[in-house]
């Protein structure tokens, strides 16, 4: 037999234990045990009520819903002001510094070689690698620098003592090489046309280290051979590798110049990147910086790798990934890419 | 090369300023690096100036006022002025007039000296005019005297070097062109006694060599205040043997600069004519005979046929034909028209010794037109993009598997000094020296990654930065092996970054280890480590390591460990107790080994639960745990899947001589649940094998 009494029973009881919650556990724990769907008191007690006489069931009802809903009202307030209440000095102190996770830092060279060839893979370039100690023949010979060419002083070389053993056992490496394009030249003896690759990699030169020389460097070079390349596409392709590299806006010029393995030559200048054409120390008021060299390949490199000069064309670049940081990155001294200071590898992203 | 402006005017109408010729000039290869002002002493109007060009190695016929003067006139669509010439000596010359020349001229080789012409010339020797001089100065040259500032005039003026020998102090009534004689000297002008051998050409008398051919005069013939006579010098050298001479010797003049790159072999007869002109002009020159010309094999012009068609193909752009044979007839070649459309024979001149093919017009053609008006256009794909290849594959996901161990990378200098290099190899006559070094400091290949990667751990170190995780990839060079690819690692300073909830330790062995094993694994290779002894590094402390296939150590791939306190010290390390850690792998031999990344396959996870048993044993110390780990492995079924040791304790409740090893051990089935019956069986039986083998007791 329910009654009103008991409901006032349930609920006198209900407030002395909300009396003795301190914590938000024991409250959850109230809760379950009187709004809890399977062993919950008030559950229990509106089942009773659909047991009531009808008449009485109304008024009942009425009474256990109001109660239900008090009760929830009741813990939601006590749920409230115990959180108000909460010590402060149980939170943690969140300006203490994280436990650190040391990554290192990729080479600030590395980075911008990563994306140069990023670039140039979109473009549909097959990236290649090669040796650092070339011989004489892959190094100049093939690019149209026989021995005695005046052009071999643009690219003092350092040689080796004793000759050493390389893949092509025909010809030990004697030198370091000054360029990769050697390796172009090896893709180019063992694959027809077309060709589209890039080759980045350490090279020498015999310059005494200073602020804009290095004795070791990092290049990329770039070859594309096919039957209808002309010097129009050259212009087109590094003109947005450019823009991609620097800023959207910057401007491109191609001046004529030498190289003996292409015909015709062309260094490429951007706008100074430090006063954006203004004129300033950097670019000689200029307004320009010289970024790279290319030019179409010369037919003579191709007739060393048996390519027909009748048939294809083809263009090539250079272009030297330590100048491009220098003023990417605002680095003012090339020497200090070698020196692994941390305080200025840690500066670069992940 | 300097070229004032004033003089160019000389030979070409120029009625632009400076400025402007110089951005034209540049445009075409020329670059101007610096415009200077006309200097004083020079009658000439104000827009003069001096324009510093750099001359491609290619056009030598650019080296001079007249060679530039032509690309002006192309530039701009007027007429190049020739010089005025000496008309009596060329009357002389086309009279042959019976007046005997005081001197003969004999050609010996006539391969290193294809052309010498000679005259001589009666002189008073003083100081030149002042415009001559004016003009000599402004293009960085120092004026001497009349003659000698004669012969540097026509140089500059047409590009032809000359010299002037006293007659009066030449032996006999010959010069000869002959190959130097082995352990034959010569003073040349410099003050400099040169001992000369046979690959080199001389111009000499009777007695000795008086000169050494297109490169320097000698002392002894030296024009001077009492020089009477001249003996003119306008000759042709090979360039190879002129630029072999010029390295020999190490020295380079404005003469030899000229001749290596390549002469115009129809010059000399022009530049002596003119030469005996100022001369008449400026030091009383009065012609003693007539011009002497040794020309064996004269010159026949290259011709080439240039067609449209290639032009466009190669520029990617139809430029108009009639303005084709106009550059070209302006640049000084010959012009004709063929009868197939839009084809012409072009007649290259003697002094575009860089135009030898088809292709060398089109260059003209395209510079002249303009690079930048070129379109820019992109290059079809006519084939698939290629694959990334599979080192390049490896190399970033080392990279990214070392920054992610906390290893910063380093890039050193791939030669090394010699005696570092031997501090840290055992095989010293691996290394390979370079045969010209820039330094000491470059002067061998490097044998290994290691000494470059521990200096820079010391540079960092003496810049107070204590902590140093370096890496680096890249070439070491052995004669044996030749080029080979490496990683380096070195690690110093704390273990741990320092945080405020706990203490900080040191790196010790076991940081550099892991990290190995990340970088072994990433590839799909279980290193495995033996003790190794190197004097290199710290005994007890050193590693060689190895990679498994098939349950089977592969060959070497590399070595860790402690490099020893002395060797750090040496090269610059602070001596504070800290310790140093070095690993090195030979990345070609793990890339042979490396699992294809083709061949990666999942394997289905076990939807049935672990169960997980630990088990501390104790053992003598000096047992390895590897040997323990290996023992549970051979005692137990597939179903012990991990076994990792977790806590490792010497001390109190442990005897003196023993190690209390824990273990974790994890149990697992593919396709059932385990029963705590079978794991209680399976760690009885493990720990019964432990007890036989090792004597060990379970805690």
């Amino acid at each position: 037999m329910t009654a009103s009494s008991d409901i006032n029973q349930l609920r006198t009881e209900f407030l002395v234990e909300l009396d003795r919650v301190s914590t938000q556990r024991d409250l959850q724990d109230l809760r379950d045990r009187y709004l809890g769907r399977k062993r919950g008191a008030v559950v229990a007690l509106l089942k009773a009520v659909s047991k009531a006489p009808a008449k009485l069931r109304p008024t009942l009802g009425r009474t256990a819903n109001e109660l239900k809903a008090e009760i929830d009202r009741q813990l939601t307030a006590r749920s409230e002001l115990l959180e108000s209440q909460r010590n402060p000095f149980d939170k943690v102190d969140v300006s203490l510094p994280g436990r650190t996770q040391v990554i290192g830092h990729r080479h600030p060279l590395t980075i911008l070689r990563e994306e140069i060839e990023q670039i140039f893979s979109s473009l549909g370039f097959e990236i290649l690698q090669g040796p650092e100690v070339e011989d004489d023949y892959h190094n100049f010979e093939a690019l149209n620098m026989p021995v005695d060419h005046p052009a071999r002083d643009m690219q003092d070389t350092l040689y080796l003592e004793e000759p050493l053993r390389t893949l092509d056992t025909e010809r030990p490496g004697t030198l370091l090489r000054t360029h990769t394009s050697g390796m172009q030249i090896r893709y180019m003896e063992n694959h027809s046309p077309p060709v589209r690759i890039i080759s980045p990699g350490l090279v020498y030169r015999r310059d005494n280290p200073d602020l804009t020389h290095s004795p070791m460097f990092q290049q990329v070079e770039g070859l594309l051979v096919g039957e209808d390349v002309t010097m129009a596409d050259l212009k087109g392709t590094l003109e947005c590798f450019l823009k991609e590299l620097f800023e959207k806006n910057t401007r491109v010029t191609f001046r004529p110049s030498y190289f003996p393995y292409t015909e015709p030559s062309a260094e490429v200048f951007i706008t100074c990147v430090f006063c954006r054409g203004d004129g300033c120390p950097v670019c000689k008021k200029t307004g320009w910086l010289e970024i790279l060299g290319c030019g179409m390949v010369n037919p003579a490199v191709f007739e060393a790798v048996d390519y027909d000069p009748e048939r294809y064309t083809g263009w090539a670049f250079g272009v030297g990934i330590d100048r491009v940081a220098l003023l990417k990155y605002r680095v003012e001294d090339i020497r200090l890419f070698y020196d692994n200071d941390l305080r200025l590898l840690e500066q670069f992203s992940y | 090369m300097k070229i004032l402006i004033s003089w160019l005017r000389d030979f070409v109408s120029v009625d632009v300023r400076a400025l402007e010729l110089a951005d034209a000039l540049t445009m075409r290869a020329f670059e101007v690096s610096n415009i200077e002002p006309a200097p004083s002493g020079i009658i000439s109007s104000d827009d003069d100036a001096i324009l510093d060009l750099e001359i491609t190695t290619n056009r030598p016929d650019c080296l001079s006022v007249l060679g530039i003067a032509r690309e002006v006139s192309t530039i701009y669509g007027t007429e190049v002025h020739v010089p005025s010439q000496d008309p009596v000596s060329d009357s002389l010359e086309t009279q042959g007039v019976k007046t005997a020349s005081p001197l003969s001229i004999k050609i010996e080789d006539s391969q290193l000296c294809p052309r010498y012409v000679a005259s001589v010339i009666n002189v008073t020797v003083g100081p030149s005019p002042n415009w001559l001089a004016a003009r000599l100065e402004a293009s960085g040259v120092r004026p001497v005297n009349n003659v000698v500032d004669a012969t540097n005039y026509v140089m500059l003026e047409l590009g032809h070097p000359t010299h002037a020998f006293d007659l009066d102090c030449l032996e006999g009534d010959e010069l000869s062109i002959r190959r130097a004689r082995s352990g034959e000297t010569i003073l040349t002008l410099d003050g400099k006694e040169r001992t000369l051998s046979p690959e080199m050409l001389v111009v000499a008398d009777a007695a000795q060599p008086q000169a050494l051919a297109g490169i320097m005069g000698g002392a002894k013939s030296e024009v001077s205040g009492s020089t009477r006579s001249v003996v003119l010098e306008s000759a042709y050298f090979l360039p190879t043997s002129i630029r072999r001479t010029s390295k020999r010797t190490g020295l380079s003049t404005d003469a030899s600069y000229r001749f290596e790159r390549g002469a115009d072999i129809e010059a000399p007869l022009i530049a002596i004519l003119r030469l005996r002109s100022l001369l008449s002009e400026i030091a009383e020159g009065r012609p003693r005979g007539p011009i002497i010309d040794r020309y064996p094999h004269s010159f026949k012009p290259v011709t080439l046929e240039l067609r449209h068609e290639q032009i466009a193909r190669v520029l990617g752009v139809d430029i108009e034909s009639a303005s084709i044979p106009t550059t070209l007839s302006r640049l000084g070649f010959s012009v004709e028209a063929l009868q197939t459309d839009r084809r012409w024979k072009v007649s290259v001149p003697s002094y575009r010794i860089d135009v030898k093919r088809e292709i060398d017009l089109i260059e003209e053609i395209g510079r002249h037109y303009g690079y930048d008006r070129l379109p820019s256009t992109f290059p079809s794909l006519v084939q698939p993009p290629v694959q990334t290849q599979p080192w390049l594959r490896q190399q970033r996901l080392l990279r990214r598997i070392l920054t992610a161990t906390g290893c910063t990378e380093a890039i050193t200098y791939s030669f090394i000094e010699r005696s570092n290099a031997i501090s840290f190899t055992s095989e010293p006559n691996e290394i390979i020296g370079i045969s010209n070094p820039l330094s000491e400091n470059f002067s061998v290949l490097r044998p290994s990654l290691i000494p470059g990667l521990v200096d820079s751990v010391i540079r960092n170190r003496r810049r107070e930065h204590s902590d140093v995780r370096l890496f680096e990839l890249g070439k070491r060079f052995r004669l044996s092996n030749g080029e080979t690819s490496g990683l380096a690692i070195a690690l110093t300073g704390a273990g741990t970054p320092e945080h405020w909830s706990m203490a900080s330790r040191n790196v010790d062995l076991f940081d550099i280890k892991g990290i190995v094993e990340r970088v072994c694994e990433a590839v799909g290779v279980t290193p495995t480590f033996e003790l190794k002894e190197c004097p290199q590094l710290v005994n007890g402390r050193a590693t060689n390591i190895y990679g498994l296939i098939d349950n089977k150590q592969s060959n070497i791939l590399g070595h860790l460990g402690q490099l020893t306190p002395e060797l750090a010290i040496k090269r610059g390390f602070p001596d504070s107790g800290d310790e140093l850690y070095v690993a090195e792998l030979d990345l070609d031999a793990l890339m042979r080994i490396a699992v294809n990344r083709d061949e990666m396959h999942a394997t289905p996870m076990s939807r049935h639960p672990s169960i997980v048993r630990d088990l501390a044993i104790v053992i003598p110390t000096n047992l390895l745990a590897g040997e323990v780990r290996d023992t549970i492995h051979a005692a137990s079924s597939e179903t012990l899947i991990s076994v990792r040791e977790f806590d490792r304790y010497e001390g109190t409740g442990v005897p003196d001589g023993y190690v209390s090893l824990a273990f974790r051990l994890t149990f697992r089935a593919p396709d059932r649940t385990l029963t705590d019956v079978e794991i209680d069986q399976a760690m009885e039986g493990i720990v019964t094998r432990l007890e036989q083998e090792h004597d060990a007791k379970r805690r």
